[in-house]
């Protein structure tokens, strides 16, 4: 296998709460975009929240690289390479965009090579370089949604988990997203991306999982996904689809 | 018009102590989310510490304010520690620690008034009763050096938030603790830190404080509802927004003092406060209704 | 390989819940007792007989004390319990209950006793005035306000000529002999404390409680459900400041002086907090156990330490400790357990 990181089994959930994951698998390929896909309330990003370490795992193994990440605190998770953008996008709306990605190399401690991942990034992305000394939080969802998944770059990951990036955005933005995912995953990082709309995400993504009531229901290539019936009668809202 | 510059000078030499005393009040809202009403209770405790050291020692309580300051950033760890780190994860977290920080006030003055009883005390170095005079305006020298000492260390720890690391992550933990802690930040470990420099800057409060009013244990009460004034007129969290606001109700206060009678001076903190919750409870910086 | 709603699985859980429901309401029936508030009531009422055996003043000023207390925090439970709001400014209704009616008697001679319920209305009317205004914030931001409000009512009693100002107020004292001094105020007080519990217990399961308790979940969600919940609060508040006023009442005659620092402090409304929480907030006999609790407690540090700073100290670990370890109260703490023993379940 030549698996990059490997979900078996997982049960967890919140607090002292029911299991909202419970007998979750996944498999992760280096170099791909995988699509986790699911009606809402299935657990998805619940799952995601798991690997990254925010959720007590019960049951079952987390395991990147051949070592085992059950336990370990958010913080040392980012620093094996795994970053993490959630739904609401994590940015510090009172911070410049530029202090915004600094965060993003918070884990680093050469001040020097920040400073200059930060001007690879700004140079990469105009519109974050013509906003660089403005709040986040005054910016549009598009463009808050390009600098949270940008400030990821920073620390150079090996997977990044995005939580349905689309959110809020409008349909033009959305593919604008799915560019830059793609230009990403161009680059050699792995992505793993929950997305609502289960359609679009599938058909930007290698490799699709379907999840429901905390567990893994099917794992494939999203072309097969996209094709088997079941899956679009269920999930991809019927045969309208295609 | 003289008269109205001397009321100015007065008001603004005490805002900035009232500045320093609320800036830790701030600080601790903004990352914790906690109104620590137990607040004044470790500034007069840093004022006690202040006191004792220049009644055995006679050392001056500007020289032993970065003492004092430590002395209570530690037992801030502890209280964190002991008391606060545990309900992070309360569903009544604010409510839970607005009632902790109150019962923590009590336990604070009911063991300094065991301590050193109930007796008003002031630390009287000699500058605390001396005075400038220029022209017919007259500055009291020690209301004059707290209020500087004051805001150099507000600017020193604006500076350190601005620009240091740790001052990152600690703006980064106030605006989005669970951000934070995805990229990599010990939020627990920021918020012992913060919470201890809050408390550390009660102390440094304290020993400013000490010379500038006569205190006893059980004084802190005045001070709670007067600082929160501020603390919530800045926009919770505010450090910027503190100086203002402690500046702005301690003139005010001094013109009413002066105007209508020293009994209603303290009033206007009061009914500032309640005006602001009223109106405007996000404060004058704060952007959006975080408490309401 | 995809997984459906098994249908007949289905029913079976909702036949579980159910039966499930119908077990906790069956329990919930089971395991009420009101018939035991009602002899200790009994018991109470009876108490006085002893003076004819000899000197029980003290034991009769600790029913009378402690009475006091049930009602002022199961008044304050109304509003911090039931709704979730909670007020550290309470001091301000015992005051205005007690100085309301301690001027009609300072002036006119009319007991308090009689005026208690105008004094109470009095309350509830600068309750509902308040109201108004200050719960349009929630949260900590409520709490600060209530603190607020305290200490300006304190500058105000403390300027106010007509009542005497910090100085406050001597009344009079009646003219029975010492050992049955104190019993009209005993009888007014036990009275107004059965009244305040026993007005808790209807409200708790009146619509009104109802909705104030949906408040106190979630106050956006109430709202949606068509509760009008800003009339709803500020009547909490107003009758939370009813039956503190009407306690206030009659303790300014039985202590027979007014004085901004004996009613205007924060003590007061902390103890009043502290009962309830500590007893269990939101329940019905939550602050009556936590007022029991904490006047024994109060009397026992005073009696083997003395000094007013201990009991401020004691006080204070008791709250933190009670918060820490006992977030729900006694009452409610022990029925989440499922242990709470009938007698102590009247809601």
């Amino acid at each position: 296998m030549t698996e990059l990181l490997q979900v078996t089994n997982i049960t967890a959930g919140y607090g002292d709460g029911p299991a909202i994951l419970d007998g979750a698998h996944l498999t992760v390929e280096p170099g791909k975009v995988h699509c986790i896909i699911g009606p809402n309330g299935a657990g998805k990003s619940t799952l995601m929240k798991a690997i990254c370490g925010m959720l007590t795992i019960r049951k079952g193994d987390v395991v990147f690289k051949g070592k085992r990440l059950n336990g370990m605190r958010p913080d040392q998770i980012l620093r094996e390479g795994i970053c993490f953008v959630p739904q609401e996008r994590a940015l510090f709306p009172k911070m410049t965009v530029r202090e915004n990605l600094r965060m993003g190399g918070f884990i680093l401690d050469d001040k020097k090579e920040l400073e200059r991942r930060i001007e690879g990034i700004l140079e990469r992305f105009p519109i974050l370089r013509e906003r660089a000394d403005q709040h986040a939080g005054t910016m549009s969802g598009g463009q808050q949604q390009t600098l949270a998944m940008a400030r990821t770059l920073i620390i150079k990951p090996a997977i990044v988990m995005l939580d349905e990036p689309s959110l809020g955005l409008a349909p033009k933005i959305v593919q604008e997203m799915f560019d830059i995912m793609k230009m990403m995953s161009a680059e050699g990082v792995t992505v793993l991306l929950v997305e609502q709309n289960a359609l679009m995400g599938l058909k930007n993504s290698d490799w699709g999982v379907v999840l429901d009531l905390g567990r893994t229901l099917f794992e494939g290539p999203a072309a097969t996904v996209l094709a088997d019936p079941r899956i679009q009668e269920l999930y991809l809202g019927g045969k309208k689809a295609a | 018009m003289a008269d109205i510059l001397q009321i100015l000078i007065l008001g603004l030499a005490l805002g900035g102590v009232i500045a320093l005393m609320g800036s830790g009040l701030s600080l601790v809202f903004g990352v914790m989310r906690i109104v620590n009403l137990a607040h004044p209770s470790l500034i007069i405790g840093g004022a006690y510490v202040t006191y004792w050291a220049f009644k055995m020692t006679g050392v001056d309580p500007i020289v032993m304010l970065p003492v004092a300051s430590l002395i209570m950033a530690a037992i801030g760890v502890l209280l964190y520690r002991l008391m606060f780190e545990r309900e992070t994860k309360s569903a009544k977290y604010s409510e839970m620690t607005v009632l902790l920080t109150f019962a923590l006030a009590m336990m604070v003055e009911g063991l300094l008034g065991g301590l050193f009883t109930n007796t008003q005390r002031v630390v009287s170095p000699d500058y605390a009763t001396d005075a400038f005079f220029i022209g017919d305006l007259f500055i009291p020298k020690g209301q004059l050096y707290a209020g500087i000492v004051s805001l150099v260390i507000i600017t020193a720890l604006s500076l350190f938030l601005k620009y240091s690391r740790l001052g990152y992550a600690i703006r980064a933990t106030t605006q989005n603790r669970e951000a934070a802690e995805l990229l990599g930040v010990n939020v627990n470990f920021i918020c012992i830190l913060a919470f201890a420099i809050g408390i550390g800057l009660a102390g440094a409060a304290g020993s400013l404080v000490s010379f500038v009013f006569s205190f006893f244990p059980a004084k802190h009460w005045e001070w709670i509802a007067m600082l929160m004034s501020v603390v919530v007129l800045g926009g919770m969290g505010s450090i910027l927004g503190t100086v203002v606001a402690a500046l702005l109700l301690s003139v005010i206060a001094a013109f009413v003092g002066t105007w209508i009678g020293a009994t209603w001076s303290t009033l206007t903190f009061f009914l500032a406060l309640f005006l602001i919750l009223l109106v405007r409870p996000q404060g004058l910086f704060g952007e959006k209704p975080e408490m309401a | 390989m995809a997984v459906t709603l098994d249908q007949s699985s289905a029913s079976a859980v909702v036949e579980a819940r159910r039966a499930h429901n119908e077990k906790l309401a069956r329990k919930a029936d089971q395991t009420r007792a009101t018939w035991f508030p009602l002899a200790v009531m009994a018991i109470l009422i009876a108490l006085p007989l002893l003076q004819f055996t000899g000197n029980y003043n003290y034991l009769l000023h600790m029913v009378l004390f402690t009475a006091s207390h049930v009602a002022m925090a199961s008044g304050w439970n109304i509003l911090g319990g039931f709704a979730g709001y909670i007020s550290l400014g309470h001091s301000v209704f015992f005051a205005i209950g007690g100085y309301f009616s301690g001027m009609i008697l300072a002036r006119y001679g009319i007991s308090t006793i009689v005026t208690a319920p105008l004094a109470g209305l009095l309350a509830a009317v600068v309750g509902y005035l308040i109201g108004m205004v200050t719960l349009k914030v929630r949260g900590p931001s409520f709490i600060i306000s209530s603190i607020a409000l305290l200490m300006i009512a304190r500058i105000l009693f403390d300027n106010w000529e007509l009542i005497g100002g910090a100085n406050g107020v001597t009344l009079p004292v009646n003219d029975l002999p010492v050992q049955w001094a104190k019993i009209p105020y005993y009888y007014a007080m036990l009275a107004i404390a059965a009244f305040t519990v026993w007005a808790s217990y209807k409200i708790k399961h009146s619509k009104f409680g109802l909705g104030l308790r949906a408040i106190s979940k979630d106050e956006i969600k109430a709202e949606s459900a068509g509760i009008d919940t800003r009339f709803y609060k500020v009547m909490a508040f107003a009758l939370s400041a009813f039956f503190v006023g009407m306690a206030g009442a009659v303790w300014g005659e039985y202590l027979t002086y007014l004085r901004p620092n004996i009613f205007l402090v924060i003590l007061v409304s902390a103890n009043l907090v502290l009962m309830s929480i500590l007893g269990g907030k939101g329940t019905v006999a939550g602050p009556v156990i936590g007022a029991i609790l904490i006047v024994a407690l109060n009397e026992l540090f005073v009696a083997t330490m003395g000094a007013s700073e201990i009991n401020i100290l004691g006080t204070g670990m008791v709250m933190a400790a009670g918060l820490m370890f006992f977030p729900l109260g006694l009452v409610g703490t022990l029925a989440r357990k499922g242990k709470l023993p009938r007698v102590l379940n009247w809601d």
